[in-house]
């Protein structure tokens, strides 16, 4: 049981970059266990460590040692056409700079990940929970950045993930669209059970959250466990 | 060095695919211009200095007999520089291990050394000496062919008798660059060669004492040719002058003329499409270049360099891939230019002809390689000037996307998101798309019209030797003859049918259009050739009237409908205005036919036979050619299948080694094309495939983006470039065409197949070299770069 009721399990995760002749200790050894619907918030200084670490839980970077299970699965041991399958079918991806692809309408990116879903909402559906619905037909350079990041929630909660990675969704927003975009994040958390990492730079945003990993130096310094989680709305910078 | 070359250095290594796929199709223009604008120099330069320093004549003529003291008259027509006349006789040679005829052309020198005109260039030996009548000088081709050495003897057959000839001499000469014996469409140095004889043995040989049956004529620098001429056919009119003629009807001469002329529509041709494509490359690569570094273009704003060095700098990269190219180019043409005149050198008679490396060959090749990759690079060039280091180092604005009607279309027929992807990328960038669909589509188009070649040729041969010609054998008479050796092949066993060839001299004449030609009477009765039309079918004299080859019929403007003046050469010199009835494709040669009845009312006589058709039993074969060797009456002996096999060695020669170049060639284009389309597609769009990627979509469905665009508009580009192609060898075949030979456009179903799939297949694989990237895309590392 307590297997089932862990989403991801980390286990002494190293990851060193080499560059030429230099190399960065990006993790450190990392362990945590993250648990099934958990809303989780990363902080720490730049190269601190969390988007790799958001980055090899999301499949997309491989640690240089250690074990990472989801469920059942050691991703670790998954080569690259299982690590895509593992992300096609469980992970929905939110970044600062959005990433929408400038030559599809608001509807077709959240399509892109539609398509190749297994049990996906309706793209209309997702656009509208983001409160988007009248403007699905315009490409991302019609649209404010607040728009477009929505875009992008709306795309990865689309396919129904079970895990929503976001590196800095609020990065490039204002206060009151950062809000808006945490307000659904937080929704679908709540509401679908989706397990929930937020990388931030802003502490802030860390009350919403179940727990908070504080990185520094490529290791977890400090896990932090909030007793009482606000609404977004709560939440100004 | 300084620090923007450095730079620039950098720039070059870093982007070496691109730089060395723009290189190749340049190369491939400088190449092209060197081969055919070399090989057309050398070949020119070459006969020129040849025709100069053995005197070749301005003006020929030829008649049944003269006295020599027609020379007096003809030296003293005004403009007239020298004459000279001599004898030329067909003989034919007894080499005894041979089954099939070899014959030869009887040329008188003065054995006292007294020519001016036409002179031999001795390889080795010496000329023939006085009181030496077996002495001859052989034609160096013919040696060469029949292993014949100084001081080989042989019996000939000369005027009907027997007589022995030696060898002293080995030569060549400038009015024999080109031999064909009669009746053949092309030279057979093993059948037949030119031998240069003794003016007095030659005389005694064939009872012309002190007559002549040719001259030669070299005018003054401001003489009229044509005043000449017509002096000259008046002073020969009485010992049966045929019509004097300038060098553009001396067939050695117009050979040569076609050959030259195929040349310079090659220059003409291939190196501009080269250079057109390679315009595009530096077009589209520079731009991406310059746009991808506007930052940095910004950055040395700032520091202080100036808009002309930015300029400058990119500028440099143009030229740098041009120099590039043209030293590749330099090497590929020079090494092309060496096979290609090697090839000549078998098929022309010349003392030396060697391609020799022009200086302003390579430089017009180099200038025209720099100016077209600068022409590409003005665009680029110029926006980099302008950009204010402000506007250069603040992020460019996004592309904007519509959807278009193409899209409006694709919605309904439900476009997956990645569909939308594609086709909204291709019509964002019209330019670009179009210019990648242009340059595939002349690389197939250039293809195309350089394989349909073959199957010009074939259809050439099919319809000359399948269905025109249907005898097994020819025989060519040494003088038109009587009925009576038709009756004499008759009986010969194994012979089973003989066709009379009945043919006239004449002159043509429409409107201010003059052309000799021969006149061939058809009977009804004729099994053995036919004329027939595009679709094989046969074409009926029309009664009354002429039917014109369509070289001949264009040769003289005229249709069917009109009528043309005709005038014999030689005989009674009858003329006749005669109604053109129809024409007749016909590939090689310009001839006109008529029934015997129309030749017989304009000759007053039945036109003499001049050759004969044979139809035979296969198994007698060896025995008829054995026995049609040694009969007197024969000048040359046609076989159709040996004639057919060294048509098609020919053709095999001559155009699979240009093919092999060509097919390289219009590959290169594809592959740079394709090449450079696809980098540039995978720089601009390696964020969205990463993203991809992060959304779950596998590498090959990502791959799907890259490769489906440019699959896309390789496809587009096939029917556009089976349309160039088929205009394209039209020109072609038009340029390459001579007065000779014409080329037919009947391009097999097969050969548009051929061109596209040869296209498709090297871009496809250029495209999925440069798919694999896809297959390396770091995601995290794309993603934190920002576009």
């Amino acid at each position: 049981m307590q297997l089932e009721r862990n989403a991801f399990s980390g286990h002494d995760l190293r990851k060193i970059y080499v560059t030429g002749e230099t190399e960065v200790h990006a993790l450190r050894g990392v362990d945590f266990d993250i648990k099934k619907g958990e809303s989780l918030v990363l902080l720490g200084p730049s190269g601190s460590g969390k988007s790799t670490l958001l980055n090899i839980v999301g499949g997309l970077d491989r640690p240089t040692s250690g074990t990472l299970h989801y469920d059942e699965i050691e991703l670790t041991a998954l080569d690259d056409r299982d690590l895509t399958r593992f992300r096609r079918a469980n992970i929905g991806f939110i970044f600062q700079f959005y990433n929408l692809i400038p030559s599809l309408t608001a509807e077709e990116n959240v399509r892109l990940v539609t398509d190749i879903a297994s049990n996906p909402m309706d793209p209309g559906e997702a656009l509208a929970l983001v409160g988007l619905a009248d403007r699905k037909h315009h490409y991302p350079a019609q649209l404010s950045g607040g728009e477009q990041q929505r875009v992008a929630v709306a795309r990865a909660i689309a396919k129904q993930p079970s895990v929503l990675l976001c590196d800095e969704p609020t990065g490039a927003l204002d206060s009151r669209t950062g809000v808006r975009v945490l307000e659904t994040l937080e929704q679908a958390n709540r509401e679908l059970g989706t397990t929930l990492l937020i990388i931030t730079h802003n502490a802030g945003i860390a009350a919403m959250a179940d727990r908070v990993f504080h990185f520094l130096d490529g290791r977890i310094a400090r896990i932090e466990t909030n007793t009482h989680r606000i609404s977004p709305s709560e939440i100004s910078w | 060095m300084r620090a923007l070359d450095l730079k620039l250095m950098r720039d070059l290594w870093r982007m070496r695919g691109q730089a060395l796929a723009i290189a190749v199709v340049l190369a491939a223009a400088s190449a092209t211009f060197i081969l055919s604008m070399g090989v057309h120099r050398s070949l020119y330069e070459t006969r020129e200095a040849y025709y100069s320093e053995n005197n070749f004549g301005d003006v020929f003529a030829n008649m049944t007999r003269a006295p020599r003291s027609v020379l007096d008259q003809v030296s003293a027509i005004e403009g007239v520089q020298q004459a000279q006349g001599s004898i030329v006789q067909y003989a034919i040679l007894d080499f005894p291990n041979r089954i099939e005829a070899v014959r030869a052309l009887l040329q008188s020198v003065d054995e006292r050394g007294r020519d001016r005109i036409n002179l031999v260039s001795l390889k080795t030996g010496r000329m023939p000496a006085p009181g030496q009548p077996e002495e001859v000088v052989a034609d160096e081709a013919f040696a060469l062919a029949n292993n014949v050495v100084l001081g080989h003897e042989f019996d000939a057959i000369i005027y009907g008798r027997m007589q022995r000839l030696k060898v002293v001499g080995i030569g060549l000469a400038p009015n024999y660059v080109n031999a064909l014996a009669p009746g053949d469409i092309i030279p057979d140095d093993t059948r037949f060669g030119v031998f240069w004889m003794g003016e007095e043995a030659l005389e005694a040989a064939t009872d012309r004492t002190e007559a002549i049956n040719t001259l030669s004529v070299k005018l003054q620098r401001d003489a009229s040719q044509a005043d000449v001429i017509r002096a000259i056919d008046r002073i020969l009119e009485p010992y049966g002058g045929t019509g004097a003629f300038d060098r553009d009807d001396h067939p050695s001469h117009v050979f040569l003329d076609s050959e030259l002329d195929q040349l310079e529509a090659m220059v003409k041709i291939f190196p501009p499409v080269f250079l057109l494509v390679a315009t595009f490359l530096v077009y589209v690569v520079l731009g991406r270049m310059i746009r991808t570094q506007r930052s940095l273009i910004g950055l040395f704003k700032a520091f202080g360099y100036s808009d002309a060095a930015i300029a400058g700098h990119y500028l440099k990269f143009a030229i740098a891939i041009a120099i590039l190219a043209t030293i590749l180019g330099a090497i590929a043409g020079v090494w092309m230019a060496r096979e290609l005149t090697e090839l000549y050198a078998r098929y022309y008679h010349f003392p030396i002809l060697r391609f020799s490396f022009e200086p302003s060959v390579f430089f017009g090749a180099s200038a025209l390689a720099v100016a077209s990759a600068a022409v590409g690079a003005v665009s680029g060039v110029w926006s980099a000037a302008r950009l204010t280091p402000a506007v250069a180092m603040s992020p460019p604005p996004p592309p904007v996307y519509r959807a278009g009607m193409v899209e409006r279309i694709g919605q309904n027929a439900g476009f997956s998101a990645i569909g939308h992807m594609i086709v909204r990328h291709i019509a964002r960038w019209p330019a670009r798309s179009s210019m990648t669909i242009g340059g595939v589509a002349l690389s197939i188009g250039l293809l195309f019209s350089t394989l349909q070649f073959i199957d010009s040729s074939e259809f050439m041969l099919e319809s000359y030797f399948f269905r025109s010609q249907q005898q097994d054998i020819s025989v060519t008479f040494t003088e038109a003859r009587n009925e009576d050796v038709l009756f004499e092949l008759r009986q010969m066993p194994g012979v089973l049918r003989v066709e009379p060839v009945r043919g006239l001299s004449v002159e043509m004449n429409h409107g201010n259009r003059l052309e000799r030609t021969a006149l061939e009477a058809i009977p009804p009765s004729a099994k053995l050739t036919a004329r027939i039309d595009q679709d094989g079918n046969v074409i009926s004299m029309p009664p009354g009237g002429l039917m014109l080859s369509r070289q001949l019929a264009d040769q003289l403007k005229v249709d069917p409908g009109d009528s043309v003046y005709v005038k014999m050469l030689g005989g009674r010199r009858t003329e006749a205005m005669l109604p053109v009835g129809a024409t007749v494709d016909e590939f090689i040669g310009a001839r006109a036919y008529a029934t015997n009845e129309t030749i017989e009312k304009l000759a007053r006589d039945g036109a003499p036979v001049g050759a004969a058709l044979l139809l035979i039993d296969p198994a007698e074969r060896d025995n008829i050619l054995t026995v049609l060797k040694t009969m007197p009456a024969v000048l040359s002996i046609g076989d159709r299948d040996l004639e057919m096999s060294r048509f098609e060695e020919m053709i095999d020669d001559n155009i699979n080694t240009m093919l092999t170049f060509y097919i390289a060639f219009a590959s290169a284009i594809a592959v740079g094309v394709v090449y450079n389309s696809a980098r540039i597609l995978f720089s601009e769009r390696a964020h969205e495939l990463a993203t991809l990627r992060v959304l779950g979509y596998h590498r090959l469905e990502v791959a799907v983006v890259l490769i489906g665009e440019i699959a896309l508009l390789v496809v587009i580009s096939v029917p556009v470039g089976l349309m160039i192609g088929f205009w394209l060898a039209q020109l072609m075949l038009r340029m390459f065409g001579s007065d000779l030979f014409r080329l037919p456009f009947a391009p097999a179903n097969a050969t548009y197949g051929e061109a596209a799939i040869v296209v498709l297949i090297a871009a496809l694989l250029t495209a999925v070299i440069v798919a694999r990237r896809v297959m390396r895309l770091d995601m995290v590392r794309v993603l934190k770069a920002r576009d």
